[in-house]
């Protein structure tokens, strides 16, 4: 969203798509998101850090698949027939973030967005760039980077 | 700099390149030749010269031109006899080619390069001063006066200069440091901006700074030539797949079956040809790595003041450009170290009466769906002994660990991390980093390195390559519910323990599971432990994994059980071997718990992965893993399954490693896996294989499992009595027939329906024993009593499983019954009209055996002399030279073994031309093959007595 203040001279819009993780509904820069997916097929590898839940096959690429209700520290995401991939690209590959479920894409205000607190809903500030409120709802607008940062010690 | 037009840069480059690295290989023949001048060789390194120069010139690339120009005289002068090429002039062409080719990949700052220490001898040269040659100064004046026009050059691109140079040419020339440290004197400058067709004499330093220190490293080539044809025939598969994607999108909408399957082949046959053909364009032959070795030896070679002759075999093999690109630096390593280490000085070589030139040869060829590459040298070897002193004195291993190691693992020692083997550290190599480094690039590239070395023989280092990386054999396996796939590299075979015998084969040993394979241990790894997976176990009944809580795998009995069945599977060998304790109430015996265990080898060990299921063997494309999960050094990466799911590959060294396995593992526990080892051989290779059976209830009879042909169940009615002789219809013929009562005194056949029959095969003909079961198949090693229950067609006695059971001589009771078939045979008597009659060595622990094939002998005429072991048949073998004239040897003997005792006599010339025949219980094809490298003739099953008779009397009839 840096980018987006930079240039901000007048009222910049950026598309948010929105999801819940567990209760906690955020949101991410639509133009990051590369698809959205249900596949649940996934191979689970042994070994692999917690927050992993597997990996899967999109059209010949292997994608690893983070359950980010682990990584955010909410607990394990319940796979339903509701829970989506999405798909995001990292440097020289691309992550899925297995979400609870979907809910609306939202036009939002760059000007409007707020700096996250340091505990929003249980998730640690520093996963989120920043908050959006709408009239009736606070999305939390996640940090990929910081979501797809690989800890020292697994997780 | 104002070339603008990068296409035709990059040609340039390109072409250039390829020339330069013929140039190399030229120029050393053009050595090799001397005054002996091939003018067509001479005039093609002159052309090269010469269109580089042309280019360069064109280009704008003034110093590089100008290097060529010189070259190009020179080589002139070779053409028109004006020179003879020797060492040093070749030495300095060759340093400027290197210079030339340094320039050319890092293009941008060649006009900026000093090559003023290439010039002068090169000058020098064309003016028929060669002694100035050979000793270069750098003086710079006359490259000053060479160029006209000197133009202002800032300071700042002076001070850049050194840097550049250092990160340009690296290399080893004995020149690097005045270029390099001296400060550059104003002067020497300009030729970096002489050329007319520049103007922009300097460039930001600073661009030209990063240019030159990142250019050096991108060397890996981007493009890639590729034979026309090749593309062509690319192109006609791409055709007819888009046709038959219309076919199909075709077939779909009409709902045709039949042509869907037609339509599926077709597609089937383009994919796979396509992926030959897509996979061909990345093959490239060896030989491009192979090139520049000639330079790497010669140069060595002239530093150490060796002479060493290089011979390089199988220059067109393929291997995939990967492979090529990352193989160049570990056999440029293993090149140096058979130059540096292997090859001796002259003088010490004369001095062992070897030839004084060194040899070193280096050979690619295709092996087993592998490439190997050998690189082989006559030097000093290696001394197992010497690298394990020098790895228990560095702390590597400790003097346990080394006790118990083979040569091969010894020599193998060299591979461990800082580990180096030159006795002082030289320049070239032995700075304690080598061989480890030679072997993970190695092991990155799926490949494996063996090294056999004979002390003051020389070595052989042989390397294993994959064709290609990226599509490999895989065999598929299943733990947990989940697949996995295991490179066929590393799988050695497949073991599937049935579960009756998973008790008996499989112990603990300290605190490592161990599995008893053709007598040697080897340590077992579960995979569901070694990645912690949950336990499971495939339950065929039900078609499920199901948890399996066992805390050992010799433990069978699960609290899951599976449903209780007789083992249906195989009603060959595994039946055989021990159906005596096989109960059919019992659920630990239920197939669902046989052990399956996949025999995987790394480049240093052998250990079983025990798995769920074996599955198919699949052709799989590796893909990378994603860097969430580069933590797991258990995979090797993924592959997608046929079926869209991903299956994990292992990585069978690194799961070795994470379940602390280790070949030089000298704990307690391996000396412990070695002494059990050796005990289990001694226990296993006497084991006496039988065939155990009924006459009638009462007692059990048996006989030598391998004279047996086969078992027949017959009905009583199927038995016919013609001529006072049992018959029956056997395989278009008629089987005659005899039950152990014919001659022996022992209960008469039981008065039953059903009968067996065994099949042997005697003088040729089929033969059938009548007999009840129960029958069963068992090894047994009990000593067999030759005396207490001996009578006519009973050779003795033995004790299994509590019951005296007597051991049936077929052959004499055939003998007995029908004489005449015995008749026919005369050669089984001995010649008397020589008058001479042979004396046979017999060497056998077991008294049994030994009467026995004393017996044999003495029937056939033979005189024989006995030695309870081998070292006392040794002994009567020299004290009865002259009788002597065959040695029949059972192997397994205390004191000296049958192999041992034939090691013996073979190196004593009195009697390495005597026959030696080896009996043996189970003739294991290592044992055979063991038994010929020590130098037996035949190898015979005990109480074969057919077989082993016409075989003594063929050797005795050519020895008179």
């Amino acid at each position: 969203m840096n980018e987006s203040k930079a240039t901000a001279t007048n009222k910049i819009l950026i598309e948010l798509a929105t999801f819940f993780v567990g209760d906690a509904l955020c949101g991410m820069d639509i133009l990051k998101i590369q698809e959205i997916n249900k596949l649940m097929d996934m191979t689970k590898v042994p070994q692999a850090p917690s927050y992993v839940t597997g990996i899967l096959n999109l059209r010949g690429q292997i994608v690893t698949i983070i359950d980010l209700g682990k990584k955010l520290g909410l607990g394990a995401t319940d796979t339903t027939l509701n829970s989506r991939n999405i798909i995001v690209s990292s440097p020289g590959e691309h992550v899925g973030l297995l979400v609870t479920r979907l809910s609306d894409v939202i036009s939002a205000d760059t000007d409007k967005i707020e700096r996250a607190p340091a505990n929003m809903g249980g998730i640690q500030g520093e996963f989120f760039s920043g908050v959006y409120k709408t009239d009736d709802k606070l999305i939390g607008i996640l940090d990929v980077n910081k979501v797809l940062r690989i800890e020292e010690q697994g997780h | 700099m104002q070339i603008e037009d990068d296409e035709i840069l990059q040609g340039f480059i390109e072409e250039s390149l390829e020339h330069l690295a013929d140039i190399e290989t030229d120029l050393l023949a053009i050595e090799k030749a001397g005054a002996d001048i091939d003018e067509n060789l001479v005039n093609k390194v002159f052309r090269a010269a010469h269109s580089i120069k042309g280019g360069a010139g064109f280009m704008g690339l003034t110093v590089i031109q100008e290097l060529s120009h010189a070259m190009e005289n020179i080589l002139g002068m070779i053409r028109s006899r004006k020179l003879v090429p020797n060492p040093e002039i070749v030495n300095v062409l060759l340093q400027g080619s290197d210079k030339l080719e340094a320039m050319i990949n890092n293009i941008q700052s060649s006009n900026d390069e000093d090559i003023t220490e290439h010039l002068i001898p090169l000058n020098a040269i064309a003016e028929g001063n060669a002694a100035q040659a050979a000793a270069p100064k750098p003086a710079p004046e006359p490259l000053v006066e060479a160029i006209p026009k000197p133009v202002v050059v800032p300071e700042p691109v002076v001070t850049p200069e050194p840097v550049i140079n250092e990160a340009v040419a690296p290399e080893p020339a004995p020149a690097p440091t005045p270029e390099a440290v001296t400060p550059v004197p104003e002067p020497i400058v300009p030729p970096v901006s002489v050329s007319p067709a520049q103007k922009l004499t300097a460039p930001p330093a600073t661009s030209q700074l990063t240019a030159a220190t990142t250019a050096p490293q991108v060397k890996a080539d981007t493009s890639l030539r590729v034979h026309v044809s090749l593309l062509d025939s690319l192109m006609t598969l791409a055709g007819e797949l888009v046709l038959s994607r219309n076919q199909l999108l075709q077939t779909i909408g009409s709902n045709d079956l039949r042509n869907a399957e037609a339509v599926g082949q077709r597609i089937d046959l383009i994919t796979s040809e396509l992926q030959e053909a897509i996979m061909l364009t990345r093959m490239q032959p060896i030989g491009n790595v192979f090139s520049k070795f000639p330079r790497v030896v010669r140069d060595l070679s002239k530093q150490l003041n060796k002479t060493i002759e290089l011979t390089i075999v199988g220059n067109d093999v393929e291997l995939d450009k990967t492979i090529i690109e990352s193989i160049n630096d570990p056999l440029t390593h293993l090149i140096r170290n058979s130059v540096d280490h292997g090859i001796e000085m002259p003088a010490d070589r004369k001095q062992m009466g070897k030839a004084e030139k060194g040899i070193i040869i280096l050979k690619a060829y295709h092996e087993a769906g592998q490439v190997v590459i050998q690189i082989r040298d006559d030097g000093k070897g290696l001394d197992g002994e010497a690298l394990a002193a020098s790895a228990i004195s560095k702390g590597l291993i400790t003097a346990e660990q080394a006790m118990i190691m083979s040569d091969k693992e010894k020599v193998n020692l060299i591979f461990l991390p800082g580990f180096s083997m030159a006795k002082k550290v030289t320049d070239v190599s032995g700075r304690g980093v080598g061989m480890d480094v030679v072997k993970t690039n190695l092991d990155k590239l799926g490949g494996q390195v063996e090294i056999v070395s004979e002390v003051g023989n020389g070595t052989t280092i042989s390397i294993k390559l994959p064709l290609t990386l990226a599509i490999i054999p895989c065999q598929i396996i299943t733990t947990s519910g989940e697949r996995y796939a295991i490179p066929q590299v590393n799988l050695e075979e497949l073991l599937r323990i049935p579960a009756n015998q998973v008790k008996k084969r499989v112990e603990r040993v300290g605190n490592a599971e161990v599995v008893r394979l053709r007598g040697n241990l080897l340590p077992l790894i579960r995979l569901a432990d070694v990645i912690e997976t949950e336990r499971t176990y495939w339950d065929q009944e039900e078609a499920e994994h199901k948890a399996d809580r066992r805390g050992s795998i010799a433990d069978r009995r699960g609290k899951t059980s599976p449903l209780f069945q007789t083992d249906s599977e195989g009603q060959g060998k595994e039946n055989k071997s021990s159906t005596n304790d096989r109960s059919v109430t019992d659920r630990r015996f239920a197939a669902s718990s046989a052990l399956n265990i996949v025999v995987v080898s790394t480049s240093s060990m052998k250990y079983g992965l025990i798995v769920d299921r074996l599955q198919d063997s699949e052709e799989i494309v590796i893909k990378p893993l994603g860097r969430h999960l580069q933590q797991c050094k258990g995979y090797a990466g993924a592959t997608i399954m046929g079926d869209g799911r991903i299956a994990l590959i292992l990585d069978v060294s690194n799961l070795a490693k994470m379940a602390r396995l280790t070949s030089i593992d000298g704990t307690d526990r391996a000396n412990e896996v070695a002494l059990a080892a050796a005990e289990l051989i001694r226990a296993q290779k006497d084991k006496q294989a039988l065939l155990i059976f009924r006459n009638s209830e009462h007692e059990q009879f048996a006989v030598p499992l391998n004279q047996v042909e086969r078992i027949e169940k017959i009905k009583r009615s199927e038995i016919e009595d013609m001529g006072g002789r049992r018959v029956m219809q056997y395989r278009g013929g008629s089987l005659a027939l005899i039950t152990v009562d014919d001659i022996a005194s022992v209960h008469p056949l039981a008065d039953q329906d059903d009968l067996l029959v065994i099949v042997f095969n005697i003088c040729s003909k089929p033969i059938g024993l009548l007999a009840i079961g129960p029958i069963d198949a068992i090894e047994i090693s009990s000593e067999i009593d030759g005396v207490t229950l001996k009578q006519p067609g009973i050779m003795g006695s033995i004790i299994i499983d509590a019951h005296t059971t007597m051991l049936v001589d077929v052959f004499e009771i055939v003998q007995t019954l029908y004489p005449e078939w015995f008749a026919e045979k005369p050669a089984f008597k001995v010649d008397k009209t020589s008058g001479v009659i042979p004396t046979i060595l017999i060497a056998e622990d077991s008294n049994f055996f030994r009467n026995q094939v004393k017996s044999y002998m003495t029937e056939s005429g033979y005189k024989v002399i006995e030695g309870a072991d081998g070292a006392i048949a040794w002994d009567l073998l020299q004290k009865h030279a002259d009788e002597i004239s065959m040695v029949v040897t059972d192997i397994e003997m205390p004191n000296m073994n049958g192999f041992e005792l034939t090691e013996t006599i073979r190196k004593d010339p009195k009697y390495n031309k005597i026959p030696i025949i080896a009996l043996t219980t189970l003739a294991a094809d290592e044992d055979v093959a063991k038994g010929k490298a020590v130098g037996v003739d035949e190898y015979h099953i005990k109480l074969d007595k057919e077989k082993l008779m016409t075989c003594v009397h063929d050797y005795i009839k050519r020895l008179f």
